[in-house]
């Protein structure tokens, strides 16, 4: 039965795989085969069993198991359908259906990102009614304060740049015996040791992402964070920033330039919509999206700098935090309102964020800056 | 359902382990297609549990290797043993034997130490390699990891290369405190173990505390489904259950009530916070629960435990 079976089963395993692909699901070759020795080695008539064999091999993540199930569902007929693996699959399983699928998705997402101020306001027409593209000017700064700030980042960058866990602390030595070189130089010398010899540990740098909101009710501060922002990212080397308000834009290399005018007229000059509406959720998708994968892991540490105000889709910023910090070490958020007298984090984006943020804490002077340095030692 | 995996399953029973079918094919699946599973899932809810039955049920070796911070391939894979080896060039010092051959001597076998994943390659008959807690491990270790999984040989520079004799089971557990690589994820099949429902709960917990009676297992099942609705900081898992129903009995205690759950809700909840939480907000929210619980009719199920907790606005 199998063996009539077989030449079936295999183009259907295959057509399915495509299918999980399409869906986004990292499906290769190799799952495919792995599909097929999995069916091979269960009970074709019982369909429960059938699922779990293919979702064991074919999903890697629980987070793709609802698409799985519902691929599986719409490939392998409903639950009160008889199992039937012969049945002909769907439409828009054959190559040629899948490959125009692509083009117009890939022609979707470049038309997204060429203009994405118009999707966004026919969006959501409401929140931001005039995206204000106005292009600030940031010339007029008090050298005092930055200098305050620059002395003070640089402490505090430093603190940032060796990795805090206390895990690490524990483990960490300045240098640790090479038994194994020390060994062999001895018998140079007849076995005798004369010099022990150590090795370093490898000092592994912290990447910084900075993700900082320059959104309209954010203006009393930005400009004072950017500043911020601009020391933080000299101090440190491994550090991205980024800055947003309805969509995100990436201004690393706008603030690498040594002259802060220089650099935050460069930013100004790279960001579109300086000082429009927030859309936090959107943002930080985005983010995850186009550098998540580059620059999120276990020795990243994301600091967000917003208020919290946002105008967007709630349940996005809290799905858009929940996996940032599952994917980071830690997520710092810096909110300048905190250090209000009796502010609470009401406002609904604050509150979907903060149960996916590590330390939460105010950013409206140099002395809450001051105070961050001893959040950043904290332990996660 | 396959024979195999039904073998598995009461396999798994036998050894204490109840293993629902997800698990049992999982395992099995691991076993024919020799792919390592990686099993996903709450702190717990019995992950290393599966290797350490898988290894007994094989009538395997058991072969551990916890992951932690900073570790590194040596520590994993070999290390040499350097008293011996100076030990050695000590003894053939008066020998006439050159600098080099005495070099190669010490850098044979027979000085070598083995470490978990290269004991778990060079065992004659296949082991069980219990790769704990994978996500405290660096991503540098992970890569290293990869390799090894993927050929089942390791290079020594002072000795060549070894090649597996067998293929070891591999089982990998992580609790998800980072996410791993996706090549890694696809080198493995994945299970992901969810908290057990009520019915699997007073299974594991009549299986675990045995001679508890009856009522008192439904209670405690019941209750921890209640619990386990709660936003805490560490949710109890499955240990954690046995556990209580083990102090529970210790203490001669038939049923469930203010007292009993307070004197002992430490075996519960290990964190001062959680304790706190619990005692001012959620305790008498899920007394009540269990109250409603026991007006209804035996057995309970998931279904009736779930839809009391939904009443009792039990839910975060």
């Amino acid at each position: 039965m199998k063996a009539t079976r077989s030449g079936n089963l295999a183009a259907n395993v295959v057509a399915f795989t495509r299918l999980l692909r399409h869906r986004g699901l990292p499906v290769g070759p190799r799952e495919a085969s792995d599909a097929l020795r999995a069916l091979s080695a269960v009970d074709l008539l019982d369909r429960r069993e059938v699922y779990v064999a293919l979702r064991t091999v074919l999903v890697d993540s629980r987070q793709h198991f609802d698409r799985f199930d519902e691929a599986f569902r719409e490939f392998w007929g409903a639950e009160e359908e008889e199992t039937r693996p012969e049945s002909q699959p769907p439409d828009g399983m054959t190559p040629e259906e899948t490959a125009e699928a692509e083009q117009v998705l890939r022609k979707w997402l470049e038309a997204e990102s060429q203009n994405p101020e118009g999707d966004e306001t026919q969006e959501t027409p409401g929140y931001s009614p005039a995206e204000i593209l106005t292009r600030k000017d940031f010339s007029a700064l008090s050298s005092e304060e930055l200098h305050a700030i620059t002395t003070l980042v640089t402490q505090i960058a430093r603190r940032v740049a060796t990795r805090m866990s206390r895990r690490m602390r524990a483990v960490r030595r300045a240098h640790l015996l090479d038994m194994r070189r020390t060994v062999r130089h001895s018998l140079r010398r007849g076995g005798e040791i004369m010099e022990l010899l150590r090795r370093r540990r490898r000092i592994q740098k912290t990447q910084v992402v900075l993700l900082c909101d320059v959104s309209g009710s954010m203006d009393l501060y930005s400009r004072f964070l950017v500043q911020f922002v601009f020391a933080l990212q000299h101090a440190v080397s491994k550090v991205e920033t980024f800055v947003f308000s309805t969509s995100l834009t990436r201004v690393t290399d706008a603030l690498s330039d040594a002259e802060l005018s220089r650099a935050l007229d460069r930013v100004a000059r790279t960001v579109p919509n300086w000082s429009g509406g927030t859309k936090i959720g959107h943002s930080l998708r985005q983010f995850l999206e186009l550098y998540g994968r580059q620059l999120l892991g276990d020795r990243t540490v994301v600091i967000v700098i917003s208020d919290g105000w946002d105008t967007g889709d709630v349940e996005a910023l809290e799905a858009a935090m929940r996996e940032l910090n599952r994917r980071s070490a830690r997520v710092i958020w810096l909110n300048p309102l905190l250090g209000g007298v009796g502010y609470a984090p009401l406002c609904q984006g604050m509150r979907a964020a903060l149960p996916h943020v590590d330390v939460f804490a105010p950013a409206h002077n140099l002395d809450s800056l001051r105070r961050l340095e001893r959040h950043l030692a904290l332990p996660r | 359902m396959h024979p195999e995996i039904a073998r598995i399953q009461t396999m798994l029973g036998g050894e204490g382990y109840v293993a629902d079918r997800e698990i049992a094919t999982a395992i099995y699946l691991s076993m024919s297609l020799r792919k390592p599973l990686l099993i996903e899932g709450a702190a717990g809810v019995g992950k290393t549990e599966v290797a350490k039955v898988m290894a007994r049920a094989l009538g395997a070796d058991l072969i551990r290797l916890q992951c932690y911070e900073g570790l590194d391939a040596t520590t994993a894979l070999y290390e040499w043993n350097y008293q011996k080896q100076l030990l050695h060039i000590r003894l053939t010092e008066a020998s006439d034997r050159t600098v080099e051959q005495r070099e190669h001597e010490i850098f044979g076998e027979d000085f070598l130490l083995k470490r978990p994943l290269l004991e778990a390659i060079t065992r004659e008959a296949a082991p069980v390699l219990l790769v704990d807690e994978v996500d405290r491990s660096d991503s540098e270790f992970e890569a290293f990891l990869l390799e090894v999984l993927s050929d089942f040989q390791v290079t020594i520079p002072e000795i060549g290369t070894i090649r597996a004799r067998t293929t070891p089971y591999v089982v990998l557990t992580s609790n998800r405190t980072r996410e791993l690589g996706d090549a890694l994820r696809r080198r493995c099949l994945y299970l992901w173990i969810e908290y057990p429902t009520f019915e699997k709960e007073l299974q594991i917990v009549l299986g675990k505390a045995p001679g508890i009676n009856a009522d008192l297992a439904a209670q405690v099942a019941g209750f921890m489904q209640l619990v386990r609705q709660a936003k805490l900081e560490k949710t109890p898992g499955i240990a954690e259950t046995i556990d209580w129903g083990a102090a529970l009995m210790a203490l001669h205690r038939d049923h469930l009530d203010r007292e009993t759950i307070e004197e002992t809700l430490g075996v519960l909840f290990k964190s001062q916070e959680d304790a706190r939480v619990v005692r001012n907000q959620w305790l008498d929210l899920w007394l009540r629960g269990l109250e409603r619980l026991r007006a209804e009719s035996r057995p309970w199920s998931q279904a009736l435990v779930e839809r009391v907790a939904a009443e009792g606005a039990l839910r975060r």
